[in-house]
């Protein structure tokens, strides 16, 4: 399946989906040093965020999340590539600063289109998504 | 995106490699919201960014391209001793700023290392364009200043700052800054609201606002700049609100028409007694009413403020077990200490420091000892208790109700 969306961040990465259905602060949902979620409740409690595709509802939270991803950028522990349904500044910026390939606005909800272990190939520049879906247990 | 002749021989490297990689970063920014063009921006406030990054971007930068101040720190060391910690701790807190501080002075930043520069000089008056980092001074201008920022991540202030320009986007459009979600109030006593219980009120409305332009109706007119600063600054801690309406008060909102610009609410919310009980209970997290800690000036406290808690506090005296820290700015200081209220509130065993954070700054040593903290503040309230290291708990309440628990060590209110 070939999603065609908006370029946030050029480059391209591919790999392995993680899919959380709530917006996303770098700065208190990832811990830099460890790439993990360490929020108690958290639809991805404990699961790391490191090196694969993250997809997510939005960005909120703290104006510091930029300077946390390009902190856990330093230390190899930001996702390699990340989707979202529609961006706001923090995130975008999240994504540019450390330059992590981002695309949002796609041509369907991502939250919907992607599961968690479907290996998705994301080209920033082109503002493309391809999913391939995980074979079914 | 449009470029003008001298942005776009900032991108080709005519002011240095620093403001080249800076103006392509900001493009890059601005493509990602569609933005047609940059607009100018007049005001600028930076804060401590990682110096290897900061470093790239200011590379034969020789100054600001516009008036800009610096943001809170973690207290410096200079502090600590009255503050009643161990300065010996302190190193490792506050030696990586040395290199940066430098930095500031040679690009001419102003040091004031607060995060209220609009109390201290760097003012914006209604439609000028804005890029600072900390969440309550951008929802304090957007709303009560009629300044246009967005909600800016701390990297892109630097951006702005070095060149001058933001891309025109979101909140710096006038036709995006529509309230969407209409507040109503019922039944609450506002004439007689404390700053806390305005600060309970914000906390409230931020959670159902997310990252939504709010218009709130029904404040009357004679709340206080204080007042608003309390409502205002919680609306991004509990949500991501950049832009707050309150008709009647604000520049932006002489009626309610005005506010949603002609449009209809996306969305309606009534606060009464219940809501507003919610927010308040969710803020007392402490059981115990044994307190250890108080702590005034989140966001940085304004001289009315100071003013206030030195009455408070003049001629009695904090109970033995109970500290007491108000932060501020250094501008503000001064004038305190020339009025004698740093004297009021030292004497009674209180202390007041600048340019440290005391919200969610409040990390590592600053914890020890401290298990239940009281404040007027509902930021620092939400980020104390959420805060690295030693667990904290929340005491919450009016700014006698906190002075009281310093006299006594235990809390009473409510």
């Amino acid at each position: 399946m070939k999603l065609k969306g908006h370029k946030i961040n050029g480059g391209k990465a591919e790999g392995e989906a993680i899919v959380s259905q709530l917006p996303f602060s770098y700065l208190g949902d990832i811990d830099p040093t460890t790439g993990k979620v360490p929020v108690k409740g958290h639809d991805l409690e404990g699961q790391s965020l490191a090196g694969k595709i993250f997809v997510f509802r939005t960005g909120k939270g703290s104006t510091l999340g930029a300077t946390v991803a390009y902190w856990a950028k330093q230390a190899n522990n930001t996702p390699k590539a990340m989707i979202c349904i529609e961006a706001e500044p923090v995130i975008a910026m999240a994504a540019i600063m450390p330059d992590i390939p981002m695309v949002d606005r796609l041509d369907k909800n991502p939250l919907e289109a992607i599961e968690t272990g479907d290996y998705v190939k994301v080209d920033g520049d082109a503002g493309t998504v391809e999913v391939i879906k995980k074979a079914k247990a | 995106m449009f470029l003008t002749k001298e942005e776009q021989e900032m991108c080709e490297g005519k002011y240095g490699p620093g403001t080249e990689r800076a103006m392509k970063m900001l493009v890059k920014y601005g493509e990602a919201f569609d933005a047609e063009k940059m607009v100018p921006v007049k005001s600028g406030h930076v804060l401590s960014d990682p110096y290897d990054w900061v470093s790239q971007m200011t590379e034969e930068v020789d100054r600001m391209r516009i008036f800009t101040t610096t943001h809170s720190l973690y207290p410096r060391a200079q502090w600590w001793r009255k503050m009643g910690i161990d300065e010996e701790n302190s190193r490792a807190y506050t030696q990586d700023y040395d290199e940066l501080f430098k930095e500031y002075d040679r690009l001419e930043c102003v040091p004031a290392a607060t995060c209220v520069p609009y109390l201290i000089g760097n003012l914006v008056k209604m439609g000028d364009h804005f890029s600072w980092p900390g969440s309550s001074g951008i929802v304090t201008v957007n709303s009560l200043l009629g300044g246009r920022g967005n909600r800016d991540a701390s990297p892109t202030t630097w951006l702005s700052a070095i060149t001058g320009r933001t891309p025109n986007m979101l909140l710096h459009k006038k036709e995006n800054r529509y309230g969407q979600i209409l507040v109503e109030l019922d039944n609450l006593d506002l004439e007689n609201f404390t700053f806390a219980d305005y600060g309970t009120l914000g906390y409230y409305i931020g959670g159902i606002a997310g990252v939504k332009n709010v218009v709130i109706d029904g404040v009357p007119d004679s709340t206080s700049f204080e007042h608003m600063k309390f409502l205002l600054s919680p609306l991004p801690v509990s949500g991501a609100v950049a832009l707050c309406h309150v008709v009647g008060v604000t520049p932006e909102a002489p009626t309610l028409e005005e506010a949603l610009l002609g449009r209809k609410p996306e969305e309606r919310v009534t606060v009464g007694q219940k809501e507003f009980r919610e927010a308040y209970d969710s803020l007392n997290t402490a059981k115990s009413d044994e307190v250890d800690l108080v702590v005034f000036g989140c966001p940085h406290c304004s001289i009315m403020e100071i003013k206030e808690i030195a009455s408070l506090l003049r001629d009695k005296k904090i109970s033995g077990n109970v500290r007491l820290w108000v932060s501020t700015a250094h501008q503000i200081y001064a004038l305190a200490e020339r009025a004698g209220y740093v004297d009021a509130i030292e004497k009674a065993g209180g202390t007041v420091i600048t340019g440290g954070c005391v919200g969610p700054g409040l990390e590592g040593p600053l914890r020890e000892g401290v298990n239940v903290v009281a404040t007027n503040s509902a930021r620092a309230a939400h980020y104390i208790v959420r805060g690295g290291g030693n667990p904290i708990a929340a005491k919450y309440g009016s700014t006698k109700d906190c002075i009281d628990s310093a006299l006594t060590g235990k809390w009473r209110a409510r």
